[in-house]
């Protein structure tokens, strides 16, 4: 996956997002191992001190756990990667809505269309 | 560390001395045949062989000047000069290791070139008058005993002091032309010929002063017969000896605080 | 000894013009930090000082306590403008050159980025093109296990590909014991990978900041940040 960074925000919070979207569309499934820090900061090309700093920030939210000999790894709580996973799509459909709003239709209007499209697609 | 900057030094140069010393064993063994063969229809042939071999020999000498200059040059005050001052390596070691390098190559280019007449004119008129003269240098040497070999021990400290002393000479001339943003290698020229002017005075200062002692000296020494005038020669050539110790000394620690004070690689 | 490199007021004075005035600096072990100027405001000088390749007017210039000389060559690893290489000599030829007088060394680490790179090391310098060079010698810089790395303008002149295959050299060899100080004035292509930058003009330090902090404070990059405080 290409790593996306955005040039007007903190380095390490766009990281966070970034992993995460890794764990919970399962491309670092629960329990499994986490490259080394190096490796990661040289695939997204970014400082590796910034790499261990999100790192460590998502192992304060529960995400990742480390091994003290063996590595870092996806949390086997399945719970809460689901959550994150849920957090992210609320976001994401606020957005939408906020988004639909703006041209202005309204929630009901918004699923409609949404549906119609879907089955479109398929 | 001189060991490994000696070992570089040499590889950098041998490169271009070696094949030069083969190319005059080559011409020196080719001239040898022609004139074994000594034939009217090699006439041709031969003079061209034995002109190639005067502008090898004349070339071996012009090439050890401009390595020494190069090597100065291009290792220290060129791109290259950013890796050779990086080097966990003191000035003074870059300096020693050109140096001696410079004396070897001097030397050895001389011994070839020897040793290459030596091959080419070998018979056994040359063996017998070669014989000769080192019997009647033994000879020499046997009557004047101690001093003799105090003389000889002289001129070959005297050859290679001179040898280092003009070298280290370059160098200098070399930095300091360095100084200069531009024309380096007019400014170098004319340090070189400035330090020339320098010693010149130097030496008449210290010539005018003692001049009637040193003459009384040679005039007594003279009349003395044999053995004075080899002390005599002994006197005049620890005196030069003496004397380029002191410009080598002056010249290396010059440069070595110009490159270590100055020194602004571009 | 927490502070790899430190300027007690350095002054530099060449002839004609004041290189650096008064510069109170330190930089801590185990960065990577972001040397950011324009032409001629003083990056190299400050790196030629700290190299021991000129002298200053006064203050003091310290690399893990000691003033620069033989005992700081040994753990400062440094990448010129310039390429150094001697033309004759082949690839080998200069790793032997290396590990023959930088304990530090690391012959193995050299060989493989040069086989990541393709080069044949038994090739001599003067078949190879000015980019390849500068590869090789980036190559050798990084293979020392050096305890400061001062790379100038290392991606100067080089197209994006080769930007990118130097970036991803220094970030991967890099250790987090070790600080890694890179000049440049081309700003957006290093930022991902520093830690702190520090901004110099005209001899003066005029900011130091980390990377994040400026992205924070300020909701803009580094880059952006730096064409504001660097407008003519």
């Amino acid at each position: 996956m290409a790593w996306n960074l955005k040039s007007d925000r903190p380095i390490y919070s766009q990281l966070v997002e970034q992993i995460e979207l890794l764990i919970v569309s399962g491309i670092y499934p629960a329990g499994s191992k986490l490259p080394s820090v190096r490796d990661l900061a040289g695939e997204a090309s970014v400082n590796p001190n910034t790499m261990q700093r999100a790192l460590a920030q998502l192992e304060n939210d529960g995400l990742l756990y480390t091994q003290r000999t063996s590595g870092r790894f996806v949390t086997e709580d399945v719970e809460r990667i689901m959550q994150i996973k849920n957090n992210l799509a609320q976001g994401l459909i606020k957005e939408f809505i906020e988004n639909m709003r703006n041209l202005g239709y309204d929630t009901k209007q918004a699923i409609q269309l949404l549906e119609k499209t879907a089955e479109e697609e398929e | 560390m001189l060991r490994k900057l000696l070992k570089y030094e040499i590889k950098a140069t041998s490169r271009i001395f070696l094949p030069m010393y083969a190319l005059l064993i080559v011409f020196a063994l080719l001239n040898k045949f022609f004139m074994a063969v000594n034939s009217e229809l090699l006439r041709i042939p031969r003079a061209i062989a034995a002109t190639v071999f005067v502008f090898i020999i004349i070339g071996l000498c012009v090439v050890t000047l401009v390595v020494t200059i190069q090597r100065f040059n291009k290792s220290l005050l060129t791109d290259e000069g950013y890796l050779s001052f990086t080097l966990p390596v003191r000035i003074h070691s870059h300096i020693d290791s050109k140096m001696l390098v410079t004396l070897m190559w001097t030397i050895l280019s001389f011994l070839v070139s020897m040793v290459s007449i030596f091959i080419m004119s070998i018979d056994k008129t040359t063996i017998w008058s070669l014989h000769r003269f080192v019997n009647e240098l033994m000879r020499v040497l046997n009557k004047i005993g101690f001093n003799g070999y105090v003389l000889v021990l002289e001129s070959i400290l005297f050859v290679i002091i001179g040898i280092l002393s003009v070298t280290l000479e370059i160098y200098a001339a070399i930095t300091v032309g360095n100084m200069s943003s531009k024309h380096k290698l007019l400014a170098g020229v004319g340090a070189y010929l400035g330090f020339g002017v320098i010693q010149q005075i130097i030496m008449s200062i210290i010539m005018s002063t003692c001049e009637k002692s040193i003459s009384q000296y040679f005039d007594s020494m003279i009349r003395a017969g044999e053995l004075a005038q080899v002390q005599l020669a002994q006197t005049v050539l620890f005196g030069l000896i003496a004397y380029m110790v002191i410009m080598g000394v002056v010249f290396y620690f010059f440069t070595e605080w110009m490159l270590r004070k100055k020194l602004n690689l571009e | 000894m927490e502070n790899i490199l430190e300027c007690q007021n350095l002054v530099k004075f060449y002839p004609k013009c004041l290189a650096l005035n008064s510069v109170n600096l330190t930089v801590p072990k185990g960065k990577i930090v972001g040397l950011l100027g324009p032409n001629g405001s003083g990056k190299s000088t400050l790196i030629k000082l700290a190299n021991d390749l000129i002298q200053p007017t006064s203050g003091k210039i310290l690399i893990a306590g000691m003033e620069p000389g033989i005992e700081t060559k040994k753990i400062v690893s440094y990448l010129p403008e310039r390429t150094y290489l001697n033309d004759w000599m082949t690839v080998n030829d200069m790793i032997g050159f290396f590990s023959d007088f930088y304990q530090d060394f690391n012959k193995g680490k050299a060989y493989d980025m040069l086989a990541r790179l393709g080069v044949n090391p038994s090739l001599r310098l003067k078949t190879m093109s000015k980019g390849t060079k500068e590869k090789v010698q980036l190559i050798l810089v990084m293979s020392r296990e050096a305890q400061l790395y001062l790379l100038d303008e290392p991606i100067g002149g080089v197209d994006p590909a080769a930007r990118d295959y130097i970036l991803d050299t220094i970030i991967g060899n890099y250790n987090p014991e070790a600080t890694v100080i890179i000049s440049t004035h081309l700003i957006a292509d290093v930022e991902k990978i520093l830690d702190e930058v520090i901004f110099i003009n005209q001899g003066n330090i005029v900011l130091v900041s980390t990377v994040d902090d400026i992205r924070e404070n300020e909701n803009k990059s580094v880059d952006a940040l730096f064409r504001e405080v660097f407008k003519c």
